[in-house]
């Protein structure tokens, strides 16, 4: 999980504490991550990284750890998925 | 319609039917919970529909768990929803239990002794199911229970309780646990009365709980209810309260067509009215909508056995279009059942058909879980779905 993704998500986890980093296995959701911020999340991710996740790939799996959605992010971004 | 081998558990709801329908009109006017139909459902062992014959209960499915609701709800709704949600809370101890708690508890239900309420509410956070503000405490060995929760149906004659509390060590409110408590397990203390429009038999008080309970009662992980939400809890009570709702209206519309077609009442209505007709055609068209949904959410539902994910954004769709279309059909099917029979037999307390009393109980429908707060869901999820697939 490279650092700029980390950054990126950093503003939607309200609960992890000021001054703590962002760590592959952070259980989004129990950081604050709720439905109507994941669809924010998933807009911003879309524009920072010019990709379009696949509609499949949009569950709770994806959204699971802060590592899962990299993995989801970089995996489409190596198939070619930019939009 | 019952598993090969299994015994047709149909047979057991004559009596309970009986019961539930000599008290519904008293139970509704008095709002008092209708301990005759819990008693008739404890004799019957339909409170251990879902539990497995290893454990002593029925092997029932959740096909039979809705079929039930119906036809409780068209005699008396109330009884209905208690019947559907203590089914939702047993299958999630079915599923979710450690072994120690399913032993000890499982045979317990099967047998009829223990009722099981559900205690999701909380003051300020209103119906949210997916957070907590009331913090489990615990050494490791025993987990201490503290709360308050504004609407507990069958608060005060539930044998047993799941109660959802913040994990321990949480870090935030959407780490929730769900415990099991027995009431002897509990100081119980009734803070307010229950006086609502409609759902008066339900007696759902808001009420403070407090105890200790063995660590071993947790269902399932600490802080993981949203996983048993997604896949159990959450679709069973859309798939249950909306067949209560369905099956309150379809009992309203039957009973109005029975009185139609008396033959004294027969010769004072024209049934070839164009008017009348098509209002029947209406209200049966709202229930056809309704049911259909539900089977399809009950297929969708099951296909979990099969490895299908209930998370995926069209699922969790159609399960919520399930709760929302119900509480918004049946209601207006019974409205339009009031505007169709008119004063005298939709709208005085005493008339047979008791569309008064199924219209006031509809009403809480929208409310049970707002759909407010639903459609605030859906809209998010919606957009996750560009494609706009259908499950």
């Amino acid at each position: 999980m490279e650092d700029q993704f980390a950054t990126l998500l950093r503003p939607y986890l309200r609960f992890l504490p000021e001054g703590e980093e962002v760590r592959p296995d952070a259980r989004l959701r129990d950081l604050g991550l709720d439905s109507m911020q994941a669809i924010e999340l998933l807009f911003d991710i879309e524009d920072s990284y010019q990709v379009t996740l696949p509609d499949e790939r949009l569950n709770d799996r994806t959204f699971e750890t802060a590592d899962s959605l990299w993995r989801a992010v970089d995996e489409e971004r190596d198939s070619g998925g930019r939009s | 319609m019952s598993v090969t081998g299994a015994p047709d558990v149909r047979r057991l709801l004559p009596d309970v039917l009986e019961v539930a329908r000599e008290h519904a009109a008293e139970t509704d006017e008095d709002a008092r919970f209708p301990t005759e139909a819990l008693d008739a459902l404890r004799r019957s062992g339909l409170l251990g529909l879902l539990v497995s014959a290893e454990h002593g209960g029925l092997g029932g499915t959740a096909r039979e768990m809705l079929e039930i609701s119906d036809r409780l709800s068209r005699e008396c709704m109330s009884v209905g929803m208690i019947f559907a949600m203590h089914c939702q809370q047993v299958a999630t101890v079915v599923e979710y239990a450690g072994e120690e708690l399913r032993a000890s508890l499982l045979p317990r239900i099967a047998r009829g002794e223990v009722y099981i309420a559900s205690v999701t509410t909380e003051p300020g956070k209103g119906g949210h199911l997916l957070t907590s503000q009331s913090p489990l405490a615990g050494d490791g060995e025993w987990l201490h229970l503290d709360r308050m929760a504004p609407v507990v149906t069958g608060g005060a004659h539930a044998d047993g309780f799941l109660i959802t509390m913040l994990a321990p060590d949480a870090d935030s409110p959407g780490q929730v646990s769900l415990v099991y408590a027995d009431r002897d397990q509990l100081d119980l203390e009734q803070v307010g009365g229950w006086n609502p429009l409609g759902m008066r038999a339900t007696h759902s008080v808001p009420m403070k709980i407090v105890g200790d309970v063995p660590a071993a009662q947790v269902v399932g992980r600490h802080g993981e209810f949203r996983e048993m939400s997604t896949r159990v809890f959450a679709p069973l009570a859309h798939l249950g309260w909306a067949t209560c709702w369905l099956g309150a209206a379809a009992g309203a519309l039957s009973r109005t067509l029975r009185m139609f077609r008396e033959p004294d009442e027969r010769k004072k209505r024209d049934l070839r009215s164009e008017l009348l007709l098509t209002r029947l055609s209406r209200i049966r068209q709202r229930l056809d909508t309704v049911h259909a949904l539900i089977e399809h959410g009950l297929v969708r539902y099951t296909s979990q056995a099969e490895g299908a994910d209930l998370s995926a954004p069209p699922v969790q769709l159609l399960l919520n279009a399930v709760k929302l279309t119900a509480s918004e059909q049946c209601l207006a099917a019974v409205d339009e059942l009031v505007e169709l029979t008119g004063m005298r037999h939709g709208y005085l307390r005493g008339s047979k058909l008791a569309l008064e009393r199924t219209l006031r109980d509809l009403r809480s429908a929208s409310l049970n879980y707002a759909n407010d707060r639903l459609h605030q869901a859906d809209g998010a999820l919606t957009l996750m779905d560009a494609e706009v697939r259908f499950a």
